[in-house]
């Protein structure tokens, strides 16, 4: 794990990536935090072991490292979990990342599982015959409901918790799958937008090939997550830093040159999705409520696993 | 010279587990008693931890339980701050700092400002001190005592130091967050305490004593970074970020004595100037004052009347415009 903390080019004179310079960080403070925080969160719920899915991606990948280097990596689990249409340049860089850190790691193909519910073109699914024309947004979020399955199956038997690998960016325009890809024991880096995440993975080392590859829920081939938005990450990352983290209005954010339109649409990505952030409401009835008058730390005495 | 060795503890409490972090408050003062410490400082609710939420009743302690006094009996020959969630006798749940010496608990300050904003929740869980004091102490000094958030008002340290403190002692349980590199160790809340701390020291002429606490409660990583910091605004110690650990640094009383004459601003203070001023703006701002110097319009407490200025109801229009 290099200690390189510049986004400089590796070899090449192409930037690995845009960095604005407002999101940047002081990349050894956040892997001390963050260090710190995996510890924490791993000893307050009595547990040694971590489990990821790593997808090939920056994010899991930035997450893998980040465990390896606050709890080692022999008590890190990777979970590689392709889909039949997965990219497979995915799934060699997720290898990779096994590989360089020396960490445990099981391929469990989810195929019979999605095809299982919607069918093939010979066999029917358990989801009816109509499950056969289902929608790549359906097969997508189902996909991502699976690996969790099994992540917290594999989160049993490898007796670790199940760490999360979604960003800020898009846990706040809600590009997540509700009790998907967004389930997790707790999130390292959920507070970092996707330039940060850049910045970081280069300071721990994610190999350059990660690093370089346009991000994507490969949920179906070619799919990009910026050509979905159709926004670019630095501008998206720093229209939600200045709207959400430094409180600007739309007016003020025409002001410094962002598109009013772009910005409306990204206030209506983020209203909508408050509920993919959000414990689900449970109807008042009783004198003491969870959330709302039962208000205790997630962690607290008697709250380990023994 | 005679000097005093000041022990800053960055203390990763365990969230909620009294028993816990009694042990380890006096493991530590053996470890900084051991150090030859005269002066021993703990964090904000070292003994309990911070986001107790429900938990703040299940780990609060008169002052005349047992345990207290037991960590008190540890003090003999020294003093020692420490902090935790005090039960008033109506009931009323306190954060709380307490000067041990001596064997006794010579003091209390009860947490006086409660931040309620952002990522804080203090007012729904504790009770407001009402009180501000300075106390002597066995280090010939006079100590005045804050927590945290007390310091993000400047109205303490000034008080405090007219009341005859040469130390300052504010011990903290600071998240840290605001990441960014522009800060100058990449931490924007680090940058804003040391500014604050290094302000007090040269604005009151008294040492600066602030110890914040380490480790992870939830999803909040408090910083540690504590300081000493003479009269003069020099750093004598800075703790490292993050790290558990005791920190000693020695000071010398005297430099109170020699800043005091070469840079006389707290003779210089006019505490009857600000009282009376203060009560005319505590009158103006509760509309019971008329305000000289005020557009007619302005609201009571302010001086520029907006363009518009919006219909009074009754009750809040200012007495004698």
């Amino acid at each position: 794990m290099s200690a390189d903390a510049a986004p400089a080019p590796v070899g090449g004179t192409e930037p690995l990536f845009e960095l604005p310079p407002e999101l940047e960080i002081e990349t050894d403070v956040a892997r001390r935090v963050i260090g710190e925080f995996i510890r924490g969160q791993l000893r307050q719920a009595g547990f040694e072991r971590a489990v990821v899915a790593l997808s090939g991606g920056i994010d899991s990948g930035l997450v893998a490292y980040l465990v390896a280097e606050a709890i080692g990596p022999e008590r890190l689990l990777c979970l590689l979990m392709p889909y039949r249409t997965s990219s497979p340049a995915s799934r060699a860089d997720a290898e990779e990342v096994v590989r360089r850190l020396g960490c445990a790691s099981e391929v469990i193909e989810i195929t019979p599982m999605v095809d299982g519910f919607f069918g093939t073109d010979d066999v029917p699914g358990a989801g009816g015959p109509d499950a056969s024309h289902a929608s790549a947004l359906r097969r997508g979020n189902f996909a991502a409901r699976m690996r969790m399955a099994v992540l917290y199956d594999r989160s049993v038997t490898w007796s670790g918790l199940a760490v999360g690998t979604g960003n800020k960016t898009e846990s706040l325009i809600g590009y997540t799958t509700l009790f998907g890809d967004s389930a997790c024991a707790f999130n390292p880096i959920g507070d970092l937008y996707k330039s940060q995440i850049r910045q970081l993975a280069v300071a721990v080392g994610v190999p350059e090939a990660i690093l370089r590859k346009a991000p994507s829920a490969d949920l179906w081939p070619g799919q990009t997550d910026e050509a979905e938005a159709g926004i670019s990450y630095p501008v998206l990352d720093r229209l939600l830093y200045w709207r959400v983290d430094k409180r600007r209005s739309p007016d003020e954010l025409a002001a410094m040159g962002f598109d009013p339109a772009l910005v409306e649409r990204v206030d209506r990505m983020v209203a909508g999705s408050e509920f993919k952030r959000q414990v689900p409401p449970v109807a008042k009835l009783g004198p003491r409520t969870a959330g709302l008058d039962y208000l205790y730390p997630r962690r607290r005495p008697g709250s380990a696993r023994a | 010279m005679q000097t005093l060795r000041v022990a800053l503890v960055q203390l990763a409490p365990r969230l909620g587990d009294l028993e816990v972090n009694l042990a380890r408050h006096h493991e530590l003062l053996e470890e900084a008693r051991g150090a030859g410490a005269d002066l021993v400082v703990f964090p904000e609710l070292g003994l309990t931890g911070y986001q107790l939420q429900d938990l703040a009743g299940d780990v609060a302690m008169r002052l005349d339980e047992p345990r207290l006094a037991r960590l008190a009996g540890e003090t003999r020959g020294l003093s020692a701050v420490v902090s935790f969630v005090e039960e008033s006798a109506d009931h009323r749940l306190f954060i709380a700092a307490a000067l041990l010496e001596d064997g006794e608990v010579r003091h209390v300050h009860r947490k006086v400002h409660l931040p309620t904003y952002g990522l804080f929740d203090e007012r729904r869980f504790f009770a407001a001190g009402d009180v501000l004091r300075t106390v002597p102490s066995r280090l010939g000094m006079g100590v005045g005592l804050a927590v945290c958030e007390d310091f993000f008002h400047l109205s303490v340290p000034h008080i405090l130091a007219l009341d005859g403190a040469h130390l300052l002692i504010n011990v903290s349980s600071s998240p840290g967050r605001d990441l960014a590199a522009t800060h100058e160790v990449g931490l924007g809340t680090a940058t804003s305490w040391w500014t604050l701390i290094r302000t007090y020291a040269q604005l009151t002429t008294c040492f600066v004593v602030f110890c914040n606490r380490v480790g992870i409660d939830e999803s909040i990583a408090f910083w540690g970074g504590s300081e000493v910091v003479a009269p003069t605004g020099e750093t004598l110690l800075r703790a490292p970020l993050y790290d558990e650990g005791v920190f000693t640094v020695d000071i010398s009383p005297e430099d109170v004595r020699r800043e005091r004459i070469a840079v006389p601003l707290l003779r210089d203070e006019r505490p009857e100037l600000q009282l009376r001023e203060l009560e005319r703006i505590v009158a103006e701002r509760a509309g019971l004052g008329h305000d000289t110097t005020a557009e007619p319009g302005a609201e009571p407490g302010l001086d520029v009347a907006p363009e518009s200025p919006p219909h009074e109801p009754i009750g809040f229009r200012a007495a004698g415009r």
